[in-house]
């Protein structure tokens, strides 16, 4: 075979979300399961200190769990990083995924892809889809559906030595996702059961979603793995602690919260459809008061790359942390009311 | 103390509390930075400074381009404005992907509001998600040492309501730095017996 390209690549964005989302939803979708029904059911707060990776499409993980089954713990999915010797076993293994008719996302720095905007400026750890190639041509296509979006060819050589990058910090725009080689990384999807056989998108699940997530919230740690409430709580208030003594805390506050970030507003939006398809107005307000929270985090976001600078105090960060908890809190008791009217 | 009984749209000078550079020209790139990656707006697409008119409501558009600061990054500042009443606060905005906060409206009897400002995001190929329309579309994206075409960020321009029947005299910012404000203009009160 020396061509070949995979069909029905659908390109899945989100505007407060990233490469991480959607090429999941690429390949979700690719195998019959419905992204948005999926990847935006569970809401909450995770944080594992010390296992920031400096990737754009990072989200933290617990031991053994994997990136899908840790973005969708209410469903049969779980992803795999495959880890090649070397370039050539890399496009190797790649190419026999394709050919054998399955999409899949491979790591890559954008400073090699000639689609990207940080085309030979700056380097970062990206994420994109690989749906076909030409031998004869010597191209690959794919998918990526951040702005610029881009579907289409560019020649394998780009594509090889965007994911065999060492992928240096070289100048000062070289933020967060630099520094670490990408190694012709590249990452499958699996699914436990049949699509057919994936929970109903109906009221009950709906319900008992609901009812996980709150609880999840409610009942979080403090330390030293950070979740819910009260981890999310500890969590600002670290990063208020050292930004007060001066030390840096602008990658981790910036790559955490871009995860929660990502995380509550696909939730927002998993809630607005379950408010459409359940005809249940009371669970919009709810999707909109979450909303509002990704709206914060959009906020601390940019509030973590001012500290580096100075021109953000912890003063600043702890109104906007007790503005967030407050807001939080009222949208959980919403989403608790909610649930379980129905 | 400034007060206004105009029945005229009453566009603000904003210059003192600009504090960000967002637009620049293409032969001084680096002069700016709209967002923390360095990326601004392309001058040569936006208006000249001095008045523009952005569906159907005047605004004073900052002079940009020369690496001076031409917009506000929201930190809790208060813009005190002509005293009088009004019943919305238009501006020309854009954000590091969308935010939301309020406005505190401060009104000349000692009385305060919150009002809701909503602003989507800049980003190219981003729609707007709170129902605001786009002032300008530009085409093309500048990055501190390239300029990346089609491309292109947008300026929004959104509007927030002052609800209370009482001269308003000044407003604090929200403190979201992801939020920046280029013009604001402000829409004088029609009575209420004037629309019966």
């Amino acid at each position: 075979m020396k061509a070949a390209l995979v069909s029905d690549a659908l390109g899945w964005r989100h505007d407060l979300a990233g490469c991480l989302h959607g090429c999941m939803a690429t390949l979700l979708h690719h195998r019959g399961v419905a992204p948005l029904e999926t990847l935006g059911a569970a809401w909450g707060f995770w944080h594992l200190p010390g296992d920031i990776r400096r990737e754009e499409y990072y989200y933290p993980c617990d031991s053994g769990v994997s990136l899908l089954g840790a973005l969708a713990p209410y469903h049969p999915v779980r992803s795999t990083w495959h880890h090649p010797a070397d370039a050539a076993e890399g496009w190797a293994q790649v190419r026999a995924e394709v050919a054998a008719g399955r999409l899949v996302a491979v790591a890559v720095d954008n400073f090699e892809l000639p689609f990207r905007p940080a085309y030979q400026d700056v380097h970062s750890n990206h994420m994109v889809i690989v749906q076909g190639f030409d031998e004869e041509r010597g191209t690959v296509r794919v998918l990526d559906a951040v702005p610029p979006r881009f579907h289409g060819d560019i020649t394998l050589e780009q594509l090889t030595a965007a994911r065999d990058s060492g992928n240096p910090a070289v100048h000062d725009r070289d933020m967060f996702f630099t520094d670490v080689r990408i190694g012709n990384r590249w990452l499958s999807v699996e699914l436990d059961a049949a699509p057919e056989d994936f929970p109903a998108f109906d009221r009950a699940h709906i319900r008992s979603v609901i009812e996980r997530n709150v609880e999840g919230f409610r009942k979080g740690t403090p330390g030293p793995r950070l979740t819910g409430a009260e981890g999310l709580t500890a969590f600002l208030a670290w990063a208020g602690e050292r930004l007060a003594a001066g030390e840096a805390v602008r990658d981790e506050l910036f790559v955490v919260t871009g995860a929660a970030l990502a995380c509550t507003a696909v939730h927002a939006d998993w809630l607005a459809l379950a408010a459409r398809t359940l005809a249940e107005p009371g669970l919009a307000d709810a999707a909109r008061g979450v909303e509002r929270i990704a709206h914060h985090f959009s906020a601390i976001r940019i509030m973590s790359a001012l500290t580096s600078s100075g021109e953000l105090g912890p003063d600043r960060l702890a109104r906007r942390s007790h503005a967030l908890r407050s807001d939080l809190e009222q949208v959980l008791d919403v989403l608790a009311y909610e649930g379980a009217a129905l | 103390m400034t007060t206004s009984t105009t029945t005229t749209p009453v566009p603000l000078d904003l210059t003192a509390l600009a504090d960000n550079v967002g637009v620049t020209r293409p032969d001084r790139l680096s002069e700016g930075a709209f967002n923390i990656w360095g990326n601004t707006f392309p001058a040569e697409e936006l208006p000249p400074a001095g008045t523009v008119e952005v569906h159907g409501i005047p605004f004073r558009w900052p002079a940009t381009g020369d690496g001076s600061p031409d917009n506000v990054r929201c930190r809790g500042q208060l813009v005190t404005v002509p005293e009088g009443r009004y019943d919305w606060i238009h501006v020309l905005a854009a954000a590091e992907r969308r935010t939301e906060d309020p406005l505190l409206l401060h009104f000349a009897d000692g009385s305060v509001d919150p009002e809701w400002l909503r602003v989507s995001d800049f980003w190219p190929e981003t729609a707007s998600r709170f129902g605001e329309r786009p002032a300008f579309s530009c085409t093309r994206l500048h990055y501190p040492r390239h300029i990346q075409h089609a491309m292109g960020p947008t300026v929004w321009r959104q509007r927030v309501p002052v609800t209370r029947e009482e001269r308003l005299r000044a407003f604090r910012l929200p403190d979201n730095p992801a939020m920046h404000l280029f013009a604001i203009t402000l829409a004088p009160a029609v009575r209420p017996e004037a629309t019966q």
